[in-house]
């Protein structure tokens, strides 16, 4: 038998941009050493999570947004315990990432869709922040790539763009077809925070409604806050699993959290609180941020204190009221 | 079909697009405002059995209107009445598999090949504006069979070429460059729609093919820093209709966030209608 030469993958273009380092097998091994698989309580309180889980030089995503289901009483911790250097995945988002940014809590970010602030512009001028370029649905499907282990994904869009030159995609000749296809790296971010409706104290959740990347980004990150509006009985969880949308190995954290959503709505739970959105909105657009800080983030010790003390019952009974869909929302 | 008395002028870009509203077509409409207006105008009204998605995956909602402030996705309303709730990943996959007929955007720069540009003004990455970024209109732009972009009939909006592409149009006009690209092949830019004018491409280039009565050709292209080309014949688009303009006020957007006079108010002076400057 003749050995044949093989052609190598031919290589048409790349972004040049830096991306969070691709390792499947670094991935795995933190998997074994790290995730317990031991059905063992996960309860504590955004604090403890936050510190235990939450490291400078971290890369963070989050879920939804501060507007739609987004884990906000566990973005705020991370604020208040002033975390630094993190690398943000900005995605479907408004103004989280001018939140984080303006609070000097992050130095990087992959940008999908976020309002650019006056703060973030300003960090990005005065190289505090870098910025690189992707999308919305290609940073989701680089979590779906980091989900199933792999280290890359191809994808059908994102060809042709600048964003690709400032990115970590390639361009390749497929194998497969012959044609010109676009791979991006897999992301595995260092720690998710996701706020659900309904978990389990072991970390089984269940979401309602529609998402983001809520189940790609539990299983494609090393470290996994959970918040809930609900933590339920697993009792619950085995009556109707075909709700489990996030296995609890994958979780690290579990933080009873009603109202964790707060200004935001959680779908089927309370609409947002429209006042508090604009205020928030306000702040980051005028890039002054830190009296809003003070006033909602460091003038509190838990985000407890602040619902109670801020906002009060009578404006979270009214979310609540305003919030008319139940049906469809809950087990 | 009742002539309307006045209305603005994102209005009438809503109106257009709402008529162009195919029944048994699939929409991915983009964020909110103009484009998901549009579309469920066109459904509610023309074309009861289109369907849409939007970026966090919902099929076919029926919503219950109206939304609540900014909550147009994600949100119990927004996604009431659902076939299915997915997550971004399957909007991508819909789109990447053939599934959407129809994406519509809308953005703030737009070149004459039909690229579209939400990233940055001016020289990336120093020396400009940096703005929001694509979102999730650069996989729409990819894979939707054909797009539908919404903008206002400004000079600074139509270029010779954006200072950045967010999300892809025909590229450098040349036949092919989607697909060298890694983009599907039969996809790209199929009309832009302003409160003054419709454009089409003539290969791959943008071309005026329709205007409102109230504006002339020469004032379009005086509103557009590229000059496009002219079809033959520029065709005259017909004035909102008090049927539409009802139910985009009552019950779209109830609070004018997306339908303000920004540009101007359009008014029936008793023979046409005029350019107004309330």
């Amino acid at each position: 038998m003749t050995a044949t030469a093989l052609e190598p993958i031919e290589l048409l273009a790349e972004g040049k941009a830096k991306y969070h380092p691709v390792d499947p097998d670094g991935f795995r091994e933190w998997v074994r050493e790290h995730k317990t698989r031991a059905m063992v309580s996960k309860l504590m309180t955004e604090k403890e999570a936050v510190a235990k889980f939450v490291s400078d030089g971290d890369y963070l995503t989050y879920e939804c947004n501060y507007i739609s289901r987004g884990p906000n009483s566990v973005l705020n911790e991370i604020i208040r315990q002033r975390k630094k250097n993190l690398w943000l995945a900005g995605k479907f988002t408004y103004v989280d990432v001018g939140l984080l940014v303006g609070a000097g809590c992050a130095s990087k970010v992959d940008t999908g869709f976020f309002l650019c602030t006056p703060g973030v512009k300003k960090a990005i001028a005065d190289g505090q922040l870098e910025a690189f370029e992707y999308s919305n649905v290609i940073m989701s499907m680089r979590l779906e790539a980091g989900a199933q282990g792999i280290p890359f994904i191809p994808v059908r869009s994102f060809g042709g763009t600048d964003g690709f030159d400032y990115s970590g995609a390639k361009l390749i000749r497929d194998p497969y077809t012959g044609q010109p296809t676009v791979i991006i790296p897999a992301l595995n971010p260092d720690v998710a925070i996701i706020h659900v409706q309904q978990a389990d104290k072991f970390g089984n959740a269940r979401v309602f409604g529609t998402g983001i990347s809520d189940v790609p980004a539990a299983l494609a990150s090393r470290k996994v806050i959970i918040s809930a509006e609900e933590i339920i009985d697993t009792e619950v969880i085995r009556s109707n699993p075909g709700l489990t949308k996030i296995p609890y190995w994958c979780v690290d954290a579990v933080i009873d959290a009603p109202f964790g959503g707060y200004p935001g709505t959680v779908p089927g739970y309370y609409s947002s609180d429209v006042p508090g959105i604009m205020e928030c909105m306000g702040a980051v657009m005028r890039g002054d941020i830190g009296a809003y800080l003070e006033k909602w983030i460091y003038g509190f010790s838990s985000h407890n204190e602040m619902l109670e003390k801020n906002v009060g019952l009578t404006r979270l009974l009214d979310m609540q009221k305003r919030e008319v869909i139940k049906e469809g929302f809950r087990g | 079909m009742t002539r309307a008395e006045a209305f603005s002028e994102r209005e009438v870009a809503m109106c257009t697009v709402a008529r162009m509203v195919e029944g048994g077509k699939t929409y991915w409409a983009a964020g909110g405002g103009t484009p998901l207006y549009s579309v469920l105008l066109g459904q509610k009204l023309y074309a009861h059995d289109a369907q849409y998605v939007t970026e966090d995956g919902v099929i076919a909602p029926m919503p219950l209107l109206p939304f609540e402030p900014m909550l147009v996705m994600v949100a119990s309303r927004a996604i009431h009445g659902a076939l299915s709730w997915g997550n971004m990943n399957t909007a991508g996959y819909y789109a990447q598999l053939g599934y959407m007929d129809y994406g519509v955007l809308n953005t703030l720069q737009v070149d004459k090949h039909g690229n579209i540009n939400s990233t940055f003004l001016g020289e990336y990455p120093d020396g400009g504006r940096r703005m929001h970024g694509p979102g999730g209109a650069d996989t729409i732009a990819a894979c939707c069979w054909r797009t539908i972009l919404i903008t206002d009939q400004e000079k600074r909006k139509f270029v010779e070429k954006v200072d950045f592409i967010s999300s892809p149009g025909y590229l450098d006009g040349s036949e092919g460059a989607r697909e060298r690209a890694g983009l599907p092949r039969g996809t790209g830019p199929w009309r832009v729609v302003t409160p003054w004018a419709m454009y089409d491409y003539e290969n791959r280039r943008l071309r005026l093919m329709a205007r409102v009565p109230w504006v002339t050709v020469d004032e379009i292209l005086a509103e557009c820093d590229y000059k496009p080309l002219v079809a033959p014949e520029v065709q005259v688009l017909e004035p909102p209709t008090e049927e539409e303009l009802n139910l985009l006020r009552t019950e779209l957007d109830v609070r004018g966030q997306t339908t303000d006079a920004a540009g101007g108010w359009i008014i029936w002076d008793g023979e046409k209608y005029v350019r107004g400057t309330a």
